[in-house]
Formats: C-alpha cells, structure tokens, sequence
C-alpha cells in the first residue's frame, strides 16, 4: 500500500485556496441524497455534524454519553489559539505555523499545519457569532493572553471553562440541525465496528447502551471524531469514557494507525493519592508563571515543605534551565519531574511529586494579587486535596494528557480506508510529535467547521457508492462478531474486574512507554503484553446481562480494546529510535541529557497496517518534507 | 487521610418499569481523600466479584464540567457541599458511621433509566427549540466586529457556565426547569448576536419545557442553592421578563 | 384570545397571573389594613369609616366584584398550579431537604388557609345581619375566644403567605437586580411584618381588653 498525502501542488500559502478551487463540488440538490455518519460530538464532530447538516447533507450523529454536550472536549481550560493579531505584538499566520510545527517537533506536515493557521481566524469568528462569551477588555474587543510559553498572545478564552463554551457554541449548532431534521442524533450508542463494503467505508455497527441492542447504520461516508487514547494509561486526564474502541476497529478493518507512540504527558497534575484513584485533575500550566518548582536536595527528606530551609530546597527547573526556568516546555518539565522523583527525592505521601511553590510570588506580589490570578485554580485544588496553595506548596505531578497519534489521514482528512474520515485528537495530523497549549480545540474546529466540510465532497463527486442496506453481508457478518465478543466477555466468569486489568496495563504503559522510553523497557512491555491478554480473556469477570445498560460490560470492551491497542503503541516506540517532542527515547539524548531528535532516519510519520490476528503489524512510512522552515534542535537552557 | 466507614443505602432500580428499591450496603473502609464516585468504585468493583451487578450511575469528565454525574445523597442533589458536582465531592466532607440516602434525580420529565441514571434528553429538546444563534458556519463578521461590554459578557458566561446536569430540577419542590432554561435565555439575550431571535427564542423554549411535564417555578430558590455553578435566579427573573415582552410586545407567536 | 389562552396555558404565564392578583390582593389588604385600624381610635371612629365605606355607594359594589374576580384568578390558578406540580414529581425522595424555606413551602396551604378565613371572615361580616353597628360586630366576633384564636392563627398563615409572596410577586414580574435585591426582599418581609403584626393586633385587642371599642 502507497501512502498518498493528496497535499495540493503549489505554494505553501496557496493550497488551501488551491485545493477549494480544484476540488469537485457537489451540487446543492444532491447532497441531500447523501448519509453521513459522525462518530462523536466533541468539537471536532459537534461542529461537523453541524456544518454537514447546514449543507444539507443527511447526517446520522453518535455519542457515548446521554447528551453531546458532555463529550471530553468540555473539560479543556486554557483556551484557542488563532493568529488574529488582535495585541498587535507580531503574530501572523505564518508564525503561527512555523510555533506549531517547531512546537511539534518538525514531526508533523508543513501544509496541514500551515491549513490551520489560516482557519484559526475564521473559527474564532465563528465561535462570536455563535455567542461565545470570549473574555474581553473594557472597552469591549476580545483579550487574549499567552500560554504554554508562547511569545505571543494569541490564546483566546472564556475563564477557565473555554473548551466548555466553545464545546456548547458546536453543540448549538448541532442541536439547531437536529430541530432542522438535518441531523438524527444516538446519544449513549457506542460503536463497536466499521462496514466496509467495497472496499469504502459504509457504516457502522453500534450499541444501544440502554437497550444493549446491536444496530447497523449505512452511511455514504463515515467520519471519526471520537477523541484521543490516553485512557490506555489507565489514569489520565481525559474524561472516564475516552476510549480507542472507534479508532482501533477501523484500524482493523484497514485504517492505518500513525505515530501511536506520542503521548503528551503534561507535568501539571494533581498527584496520584491512592490505588482507587479513578482519574487525574490538570491544574492549568499557567501556575508555572508565578509558582517556583522544587524538591528537598536531600533523599527522602520527610520533613513538612516549610521546615526545609531555603538552601535544601532543590530548584531544579531553575538551575538546570537558568533562562527558562520554571516555564520550560510540557515535555522538559515532566521528564524532570520524573527524574527527580526516580532519584527517590518525591515528595508526598507516595513519593511521586514535586513542589510548585507560590510563597516568593505572594511574597513579591501579595497574597490578593496571587489569589485574584489563581483563586479558581486554587479553589479546585483545595476541593480535591484539602490543601490550601496560599499556606503550603502544591504538590505536582506529570499525567498523561493528549495523544499525538492517531489515525493516519491525508490532506482531505481521509485515512486510508476510502470514505472514512477522521477528525480531532482522534486522527494524527497536525500536532507532529508535541502539541502546543491551546491548539487541539484549535484543531478540533478547523477540522469539523471548515475541513471535513470541504473535502467530504470531493470523495462523493468521484466515488462510486451503489445504494446499500443493513441486510448487506458486510453488516451482518460484522452484527455477529460483535455479538460474539460480548457474549464471550459475558461468560468468561473470571475472578478479576475489568478495572484491575486496566490498572495493569496502565502501570505496565507508564513504567516502560511513558515519559522516557528505552529498548529494554519496550521489548520487556512487549513481552509482559501478550500474558496481560491472555490473563484478561481467562480471568475476567463481568456481570449482568448483554441486553441491558451495563457500564461493566461497557468498561471491559474497552479495556480489551486498549490491551490489543497498547501493542502498536510500544511497538512503535520501539521502532522510532530517536528522540522528539514528547517520545523520549533515553538512547538518544545529547550530552545535557536533551532529546536528541535524528532528521536523517525519522523524518517520517510511522503509520501501522492491520496484518490480521496474531500478525506483527506493518509499519509504512510517509516521508516529511519541509520546503518552508528551517528543522533546529530545541533548546531550553 | 483517615479512613471512615459508612452505611450506604442506594435506590436500586434494574429498569424504568422495573419495581426500585433502596438497598443497604456497607462501604467498608473509606479513605477521606476519595471522592464520591471513587468511593461507588470500589463498591462496584466489590459487588462485581460477588456477583452482584454493579451500581449503575453516570459520570464521565469527574472535574465538574460534563454534568454527567448527579445523584440525590441525603436529599440534596450533589449532596452536602455548595458549588460541588458529586465527582467532586470528597468523602473527607463524612464522618465515620454516617448513613448516606442515595436517590437518583427524580421528576417527571426525567425518566429513571437505571439505578442512579435518569434520561434527561428533556434537555436536550429544549436547546434545540433556540438555544442557539442561528447562524451557518462561514460568512460571519470578524470577531472584534461587535463591541460587548466586558461586564456584559462576563454576565452571559455566568449564565452560560450553566453544565446541564439538573441538579436544579432535581432540587426544585416542583421540578421545574427554570433556572436550567433561564441561563441559556439570559447568556444568549444579555448578548448583541443574540438579539434577532429574542422573542422567539423565550417563547420556544418556555414553551417546550411546559410540554415536556417540568413544574412551575415557585420562587423558593432551591435550585440556585443546588446549582454547582452557582448560578443565579437572576437568570429565571431576565426569563420571565423576555418571556412576557415576547408575549405581550412583540409579533412572535 | 389565542393570545391570552398561550399566556395563561404556559407556566410563565400563570405565574405572572399569580403576581398580579397577588399584587392587587396585597393592595386590597394594605387598604383593608389602613380602614381597619380605626378600630384602635375607638367605637366612634370605627363607625364612622364603616359608614363612610358604605355611603361609597354602587362604586364598593363594583370593587366588591373587582376584588371577587382577583380573589378567583388567584386561587383558581393556585389551584392549577398545585395539581400540575404535584403531578411534576411522581416519585417523591425518600428523604426530603430539611432546610426548606418556611413560607415558599407552605404557599398552597397558607393559601388554603386564607380561603377558609375569607369565608368564615365574609360569614361573620359581609353576610351577618345588620343589626348592631359594625364596632360591636368586630367586638362580639372577635371576642369570641374559639373566633378569635381562630381570626388570630388565619391571619398567622396570610403573614407567612406574603412574607414569601411580597418578594416572590417581584421575581415573578422579572424585578432582581443587585442594586436593589436587598431592598426587595428585606422590605417585602418587613411590610409582611408589620401587615401581619397590625392586623393581628385587633383580634387580640378584643380577646384581651374589655375597653376595646367601646
Ligand atoms: C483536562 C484537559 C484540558 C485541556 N485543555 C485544553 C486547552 O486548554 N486547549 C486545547 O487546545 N486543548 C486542550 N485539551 C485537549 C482538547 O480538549 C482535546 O484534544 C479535544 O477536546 C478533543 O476533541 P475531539 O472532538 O477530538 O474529541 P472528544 O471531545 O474527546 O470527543 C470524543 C467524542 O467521541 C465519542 N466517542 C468516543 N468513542 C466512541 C465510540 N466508540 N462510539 C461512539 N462515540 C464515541 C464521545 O462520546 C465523544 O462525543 C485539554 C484536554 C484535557 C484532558
Ligand atoms: C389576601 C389574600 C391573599 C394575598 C394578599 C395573597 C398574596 C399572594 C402573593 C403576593 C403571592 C406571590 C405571587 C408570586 O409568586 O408571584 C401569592 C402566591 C400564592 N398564593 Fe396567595 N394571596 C392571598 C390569598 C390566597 C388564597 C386564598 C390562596 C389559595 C387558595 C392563595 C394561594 C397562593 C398560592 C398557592 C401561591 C403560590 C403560587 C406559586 O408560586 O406557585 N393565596 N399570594
Ligand atoms: S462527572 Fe462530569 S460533572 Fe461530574
């Protein structure tokens, strides 16, 4: 198989306009004649769904969760970036582009990146007209501010809730088609495979999760939306039900699986308190600003924060980065998190965090200052740990976040199964080895508003998609399997629950593919895997019945899925054998013990084909070619 | 962290026509640093190895953003804590021996699904009678075209911070569903792009939410009191003001 | 007509219903107050207001009926009120908040209250004979120990009634804003208050003074 990036021809700058010109369109009587299936309603799918619809194609809308409101994208904080320019402090679409893919690594297209810098704006404007409260200045026009160390300020954001406002803007408009007959919408259905017929992709089988129902839906196309895989970890910061169910069946039934090994893990995390913890709280990266990060100098220092005098203190971040200090990249600042707490100098009760420290900061500042900037952040951190920032340090510590990886898709957002589209955290397309602050919703709404509406009709203009029904072999064959699995997974009767396994495979992942990789530790989760399967499929224990709501048996699909998945991941890991963005692999590092990315051989996005059961999966690679900047090692010191 | 341990007495209910009943369990030792939902974790992960299914409930962003979570504990929904969804909740808030009710939300318009999980698409029909500016994607003005007051459009995200959970019809003597309707009214009229659909946008959503069997507004606030997010009865006054200018001033029917 | 049946069918409408009948009640009862404390300046006084109210003519006749139609507005759509919420919830909690608010939750039932007194209130004066002046009919009725406490628990209820409804009746009409919530809803408590307090005075006055309005 030849992976074809579709990428217009032409200058950078030209071919979005370009591609839009070339493009065939559908006739507007028509499109009605077409079905679209969204998996979805985070704002990549919210907002596709609600564009489709306005464009007049029919449009069959799913979700986990009871309402669409409530999918994961809700929860981000910080807020949108867009090169508007509005501070007039030097921004542009360019150098929005060039932020990103260097942020990213140089891991990711040059004409995707470039793309959405240029949508940036309109969604921003989008989002406005919607009625999206946008903080704002006094005198009315909208603010912006800095995050994740840019050195401009073109973070857009409504308080701490921006993914919230932005989310229910899409969900809006989602909800407005769904009154307009244009989207039918299957909240609590989860799917559980993807039709391909012909080799094009025509529907979906998914579960009623009330009813426990198995259902088949055909669609002309069908479009992925369903987030990211960070659950793979067990513990992280996406919603409890993020899953890769959607993303890895398509991957089985031919879609390639690209760059599975980058994981972003964000170093700003309320730490892990207990063996039941269930998820992790980010605390927004904007508390590095004015918080100090340290641990005791010595090992093992038992001592309460404030009996540690000044000079036992170690200010890591401060002196092994003398001028970025504290606000050195996500990735650096986990690593060495990490680094100090293997050294054994963690702090807390289980020993795996660090200190962000705001006592020089109210004292340079005063405590109102501090507690005007930070009090909502504040205020969540007291709720859950029952400290308070302002009288001892917080306590800190990195979690797995964001993935990278996804699947593999080409300019249209198409993957490499015709007529299956992917959108979001869940496809790998413009974040490279390391996404920015306040891009993924940036993403996420270039992609459904702008993208997927754009190029979806070049796939109806010139594919050939004979009329289908539920009765198609394809669908029943596919109704059966699912059938089957969920019947086996029911009559397993083991001893262990589903969560205990996925603990397992989290600790497993965390340990050996988590912030620093190396071959050994790959190869030794490589190993470990396959007995993590087997013990799963003998030892499991759900309850209840198939034909009913039952978020057990909810949970162990997942978990079965995340178990096959977590292969491809290390896998992955394995075969890239340099360093970049977040995959650090501690064979290649430069002597200051920074990730040493290597041009020459991994140049490339490593995108994974489905060799059946039992098969080592095959690994294609397209090429990255960079016509427009100039690839630099990072660095922080 | 100490550990406390507590009674649990849960409506367990295997169908919306199903006969509920509460069930007693004990929850075994309890750290104080867990939070609600992980407490019903490490039940359910009991009550599976025993056989028993678990304790259906809903939840998903456990940060008090999604408005999945929301149960009933001791007559309160989201239980004792103000400004808290119950996944963030903590049980340092208990004392060891406590008893804890655990109902789910109750009310017409909500049908109980499962144990603790209750259908509130109700919600859902409501927004999608107005709870929108009508505009298509692409041809819109500039963002800065407009100028909005900084305190108006901190007031619209006050009402728009509203997450959906209907803790507020839960809380309401009459299950009404003003304050969830009066946000979403006032976060889109306090606003200039709000503007051309006012009058229909009351009337539609008024209108649904009555049909859909919610209950009148009886002034009594519980509902704010309930309400996570703190949201204002300031929201169901501006309601009831866009309501009737629609009905009495305006040419929307 | 179409027009006022959706106002009235919807739940915003009947509260707005509410509000106005309770405001023209409450306007009712501050005069019905003010003409009533003549009692305090003894017999002479009493009767002589009694008499000028009744020199008013046809025109008491008309707010009479005015005053009948409001009284049945407001009950009538209590009434409605009362059943569509009771209906709102068809399964109650097990347990049930303890720290309702007093008068928001007995609304209905002070309601109720209110009606039976009206009834017997309109029994002991509007529909009594007129034989003897209306000072010596306050005094008989109210001195009448089982009326009085009777006279002196209604009016206990119609209290705690607008000590909701006087801030309840602004809410309903969209009246909250910051700058004067506080006025609204201490002030409304206040005039309950002191309505309540006045009124109650004369029941007691004859139950305990023999002097009072003689
Ligand atoms: C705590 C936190 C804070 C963040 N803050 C920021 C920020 O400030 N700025 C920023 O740019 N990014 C931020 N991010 C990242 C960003 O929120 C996500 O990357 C983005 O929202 C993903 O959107 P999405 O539409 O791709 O998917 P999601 O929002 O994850 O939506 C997935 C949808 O797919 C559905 N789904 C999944 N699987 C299935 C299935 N099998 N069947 C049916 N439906 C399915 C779900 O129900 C859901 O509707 C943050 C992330 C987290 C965790
Ligand atoms: C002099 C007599 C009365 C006065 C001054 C009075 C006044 C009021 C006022 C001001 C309100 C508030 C309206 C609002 O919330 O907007 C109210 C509400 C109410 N009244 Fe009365 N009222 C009187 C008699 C009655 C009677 C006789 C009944 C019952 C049969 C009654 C039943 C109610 C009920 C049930 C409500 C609450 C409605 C709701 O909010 O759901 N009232 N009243
Ligand atoms: S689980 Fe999302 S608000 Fe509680």
């Amino acid at each position: 198989m030849q992976l074809d990036h579709r990428i217009p021809s032409g200058p950078l700058t030209e071919k979005w306009d370009r591609f839009r010109f070339e493009t065939k369109l559908v006739n507007p009587a028509n499109k009605r004649k077409f079905d679209i299936i969204v998996v979805g309603t985070g704002l990549a799918g919210a907002s596709a769904s609600a564009t489709l619809g306005e464009l007049g194609y029919n449009v069959k809308t799913f979700c986990i969760q009871d309402s669409p409101r409530r999918a994961h994208s809700i929860a981000a904080q910080g807020g949108i970036n867009a090169a508007k320019n509005y501070p007039n402090d030097g921004d542009s679409i360019w150098r929005l582009f060039y932020d990103t893919v260097k942020g990213g690594d140089f891991r990711a297209r040059e004409a995707n990146v470039y793309r959405l810098a240029q949508i940036s704006n309109q969604i921003i404007d989008q989002c406005v007209a919607q009625g999206v409260p946008f903080a704002r200045e006094y005198g009315g026009l909208l603010t912006n501010r800095s995050f994740g160390g840019a050195q401009v300020s073109r973070t857009f954001y409504a308080r701490g809730q921006t993914g919230q406002q932005l989310l229910l803007g899409a969900y809006s408009a989602l909800m407005r088609q769904v009154k307009a007959g244009k989207v039918t919408l299957f909240p609590r259905s989860e799917m559980m495979d993807l039709v391909v017929i012909d080799g094009q992709a025509r529907g979906i089988v998914t579960r009623n999760l009330i009813t426990g129902a198995i259902e088949s839906h055909t669609a002309h196309a069908v479009v992925l939306a369903t987030g990211g895989y960070g659950n793979a970890y067990y513990l992280s910061t996406n919603a409890m039900a993020s899953n890769v169910t959607a993303t890895w069946r398509a991957y089985k039934r031919g879609a390639c699986f690209a760059n599975p090994c980058f994981v972003q893990i964000h170093p700003t995390c309320i730490p892990v308190h207990g063996t039941y913890q269930s998820k992790l709280t980010l605390m927004s990266e904007s508390l590095r600003n004015d918080g100090r990060v340290w641990v005791p100098s010595k090992k093992g220092d038992q001592r309460r924060p404030a009996e540690i005098p000044e000079s036992e203190r170690d200010f890591y971040l401060e002196k092994k980065y003398p001028s970025f200090g504290n606000l050195v990249p996500r990735d650096v600042a986990s690593r060495n998190a990490k680094e100090q707490c293997d050294a054994g100098k963690g702090v807390g009760e289980t020993g795996l965090a660090v200190y962000l420290d705001f006592a020089d900061a109210i004292k340079r500042l005063g405590e109102e200052s501090i507690r005007r900037k930070y009090g909502n952040l504040f205020h969540m951190y007291e709720k859950i740990t029952g400290q308070d920032p302002i009288k001892e340090p917080m306590t800190i510590y990195p979690a797995v976040h964001y993935t990278m990886g996804g699947l593999w898709v080409d300019y249209h957002l198409m993957s490499t199964v015709p007529g299956l589209y992917v959108l979001g955290e869940a496809n790998f397309s413009d974040h490279g080895a390391n996404r920015l602050g306040a891009s993924a919703l940036m993403q996420g709404l270039a992609d459904g508003y702008f993208v997927l509406p754009a190029t979806i009709g070049a796939h109806f203009a010139t594919a050939t998609l004979p009329k289908i029904d539920t009765n198609h072999v394809a669908f029943t064959e596919a109704k059966k399997t699912v059938h089957e699995r969920i019947q086996t997974l029911l009559s397993i009767n083991g001893k262990r629950t589903a969560d205990d396994f996925h603990r397992e495979l989290g600790h497993l992942l965390w340990d050996h593919c988590g912030m620093a990789r190396n071959e050994a530790g790959l190869k030794k989760a490589l190993h470990n895997l396959p007995e993590l399967k087997k013990k799963f499929w003998s030892d499991l224990k759900v309850t209840g019945s198939g034909a009913e709501l039952n978020q057990t048996l909810e949970r162990a699909g997942r978990v079965a899925d995340f178990i096959e998945f977590a292969e491809i991941m290390i896998l992955d890991a394995l075969a890239r054998e340099e360093s970049c963005g977040c995959h650090f692999r501690e064979e290649s590092q430069t002597e200051e013990h920074e990730a040493k990315r290597q041009d020459d051989t991994f140049s490339h996005v490593s995108a994974w084909q489905y060799q059946g059961e039992g098969q080592t999966p095959l690994l294609h690679k397209e090429p990255l070619v960079f016509d427009n900047v100039k690839l630099s090692q990072r660095s922080y010191k | 962290m100490s550990l406390i341990n507590l009674t649990l007495r849960i409506w367990r209910q295997s169908g919306p026509e199903a006969q509920g009943a509460f069930h007693t369990y004990e929850s075994g030792p309890i750290s104080t640093s867990m939070s609600f939902l992980e407490m019903l974790d490490v039940l359910n992960e009991r009550l599976i190895l025993s056989g028993e299914e678990a304790v259906a409930f809903d939840h998903d962003c456990r940060e008090g953003i999604c408005g999945m979570c929301g149960s009933v504990v001791n007559g309160k929904p989201h239980g004792p804590e103000q400004k808290t969804t119950l996944c963030q909740l903590h049980m340092r808030h208990f004392k060891d021996g406590d008893t804890l009710v655990i109902e789910p939300f109750r009310s017409r318009a909500f049908k109980l699904v499962k144990d603790l999980i209750v259908d509130r698409s109700a919600f859902d029909a409501i927004i999608a009678e107005g709870g929108y500016v009508s505009v298509n994607t692409g041809g819109t003005p500039d963002a800065n075209t407009i100028p909005i007051p900084n305190p108006t459009a901190e007031q619209a995200l006050d009402a728009a911070e509203c997450i959906g959970c209907g803790a507020c019809v839960a809380a309401c003597p009459n299950a009404s569903a003003m304050l969830f309707v009066g946000a979403k009214v006032s976060h889109l009229s306090l606003l200039p792009q709000g503007q051309p659909e006012r009058n229909q946008r009351a009337l539609a959503m008024v209108k649904k939410m009555d049909k859909l069997g919610f209950g009148n507004c009886g002034n009594e606030k519980r509902c704010e009191k309930a309400c996570p997010k703190g949201i204002s009865i300031s929201n169901i006054a501006r309601l009831n003001r866009e309501f009737m200018k629609a009905v009495l001033f305006s040419n929307e029917k | 007509m179409s027009w006022f049946l959706s106002v009235f069918q919807s739940s915003i409408g009947k509260k707005y219903i509410m509000a106005l009948s309770g405001a023209c009640l409450s306007f009712f009862l501050m005069a019905h107050l003010a003409g009533n404390t003549f009692s305090f300046l003894g017999k002479e006084a009493y009767n002589s207001y009694a008499a000028h109210l009744h020199s008013l003519g046809g025109f008491i006749h008309v707010l009479e009926a005015c005053l009948a139609l409001v009284f049945l507005a407001h009950i009538l759509t209590a009434i409605l009120l009362f059943i569509d919420n009771l209906s709102a919830r068809p399964t109650r909690y097990a347990v049930s908040a303890t720290d309702r608010s007093w008068s928001a939750s007995t609304m209905p039932y002070t309601g109720a209250l209110i009606l039976i007194f009206l009834v017997v209130h309109l029994l002991n004066f509007h529909f009594a004979s007129k034989m003897i002046s209306t000072a010596d009919q306050v005094k008989t009725v109210l001195g009448n120990p089982p009326l009085g406490f009777f006279y002196l628990v209604a009016l206990s209820g119609l209290t705690l009634h607008i000590s909701h409804g006087f801030w309840s009746l602004f809410q309903s009409f969209g009246a909250n804003h910051p700058q004067y919530n506080r006025f609204l809803q201490r002030g409304g408590l206040s005039m309950a208050v002191i309505l309540g307090a006045l009124f109650m005075l004369i029941p007691l006055l004859a139950l305990t003074t023999d002097g009072f309005l003689q």
